[in-house]
């Protein structure tokens, strides 16, 4: 688990501060949500996370042990190498008797001899979250990763993650308050600089299959997550 | 294309020719200082196998000096797209020596290396080096942030596959570059050969200017402008081969 403690930091040239003495806690096993409205700073959170961005004040504790990746949907594959041949270039040897079982239930077997432009956005942010899922990881930052995909699909891929992954944490980051009220544990939600604190904590229903989610649990949680923001 | 390419070249040239005629009309100029249309024919019928020898010995001086400045400008592009201190002294010697007029200093090459094929070549390449390393610098130095990302944080990223990612990212400005750069070779080898040579078509201009023979000039401006435009669209036509090609391993995904 990697702990944060007043964290403070601002963009070069920029007024205000993207995050202003922020204190949380993330990478506990367990598919988490990092929430929040757009430009509160949670790309920005998740690439501190993930040790891609320097120049912030605060504490960080417990951060060596973690290995951490971040994923974003807006991510590409070289154009020379088909899907297939590139995830099998990129798994670890450990990792490789799970390809065929990810690329499966993510619906990804008939892309697997095409090339990445030739997909569809939803299909090419799977491709993109399977070769991350078959990396050794602690922490997978999953910034938009299912965004175009359709909302059964996205529930059979997080279902799945949650099936094959229960040792690892996961941190969701979604627009979508539905979505992270149901299937997340903990909802990390981000608030605008000037608010105190600038991150809460909420648990979700972590709805796994086979379990029935109280839709009245739903509601509050999702009106918990809206009051929050 | 090639036909286009001469049938551009072509109408430029008797555009020009007209020109002159006209200057020579309207100013009542005589025969030695804008021949006539037949002294330019039996001229040219004269001197047409000599000049044709000798534009391409330029030509083929011209081929190899852009291919070294090919390879010169793919190695130092390539250290020179690096962040640390040694990319960054590349950048800056290659911005502040392209400044410079390479037309200057050939003299010197010629003093130092004489006045034989070497330093021909030098020139050639020296001339269309700079323009070419800059773009080469420019399009190396560039991240392709979305694909390299996953390299960069998996622990992946090598410099050959950095620089891979980035070549074929922008293969069609590549390829735009080292075509549009062929001219620059050609003009440097005929510069280089007028200064100082002793072979080649630029050596013949000089020749000619020598003895005020407009005709010869005209006859050598013609032969040149057909092998440039020829170059041109050979390497267009290549350049169509390798771009087509890279966009079916594109689409087809394949290696």
């Amino acid at each position: 688990m990697i702990e944060y403690k007043n964290i403070n930091y601002k963009y070069p040239g920029a007024q205000n501060p993207v995050l202003n003495n922020l204190s949380c806690s993330v990478g506990e096993p367990g598919f988490h949500a990092l929430f929040g409205q757009s430009g509160v700073g949670k790309s920005t959170f998740a690439r501190m996370i993930a040790g891609q961005l320097n120049g912030f004040a605060g504490e960080i504790e417990g951060r060596e042990p973690i290995k951490v990746y971040y994923s974003y949907n807006l991510e590409r594959l070289p154009g020379w190498s088909g899907v297939g041949e590139h995830i099998d270039k990129v798994t670890p040897e450990a990792n490789k008797s799970r390809i065929n079982e990810i690329v499966e239930s993510f619906g990804l077997s008939a892309c697997i001899g095409s090339g990445f432009s030739k997909l569809s956005l939803g299909q090419r942010n799977r491709v993109n979250l399977a070769r991350y899922l078959l990396q050794d990881f602690d922490l997978l930052i999953m910034d938009e990763s299912l965004a175009n995909v359709d909302e059964a699909t996205r529930e059979q891929i997080i279902f799945k993650i949650k099936e094959m992954f229960p040792e690892k944490s996961f941190l969701y980051i979604s627009h979508s308050v539905a979505e992270v009220s149901r299937f997340c544990s903990n909802i990390l939600v981000l608030r605008s600089f000037i608010k105190r604190p600038q991150a809460l904590t909420i648990n979700g229903q972590d709805d796994v299959r086979g379990k029935q989610v109280v839709k009245k649990d739903l509601e509050e949680t999702m009106l918990e997550i809206v009051n929050a923001s | 294309m090639l036909h286009k390419r001469l049938y551009q070249f072509v109408l430029v040239y008797f555009i020009g020719l007209a020109f002159l005629f006209t200057i020579k009309g309207v100013f009542n100029l005589s025969d030695y200082v804008i021949p006539s249309p037949p002294d330019i024919y039996n001229t040219a019928r004269r001197v047409f196998m000599r000049y044709l020898f000798d534009v391409l010995n330029t030509l083929s001086v011209a081929i190899v000096g852009h291919i070294l400045s090919i390879a010169m400008a793919t190695v130092v592009g390539i250290i020179g797209r690096l962040s640390n201190w040694m990319g960054s002294l590349i950048r800056t010697a290659a911005f502040n020596i392209q400044a410079y007029p390479i037309v200057a200093v050939a003299p010197m090459i010629f003093i130092l290396l004489g006045d034989g094929l070497s330093s021909r070549l030098l020139i050639a390449a020296m001339i269309c080096y700079f323009p070419l390393l800059l773009s080469f610098i420019g399009i190396l130095s560039e991240p392709i942030t979305d694909i390299e990302h996953f390299y960069i944080h998996s622990g992946r990223m090598r410099w050959q596959l950095e620089v891979k990612i980035r070549a074929f990212e922008n293969m069609n400005k590549l390829i735009t570059v080292v075509a549009g750069s062929a001219t620059l070779a050609m003009v440097g080898t005929i510069v280089s050969e007028f200064i100082g040579a002793s072979a080649g078509i630029g050596y013949s201009i000089r020749i000619a200017l020598y003895q005020s023979d407009l005709s010869k000039i005209l006859v050598a401006l013609f032969l040149i402008g057909i092998f440039t435009s020829l170059y041109l669209a050979v390497l267009e036509w290549l350049g169509n081969i390798v771009s087509r090609r890279w966009g079916e391993l594109e689409v087809k995904g394949m290696s």
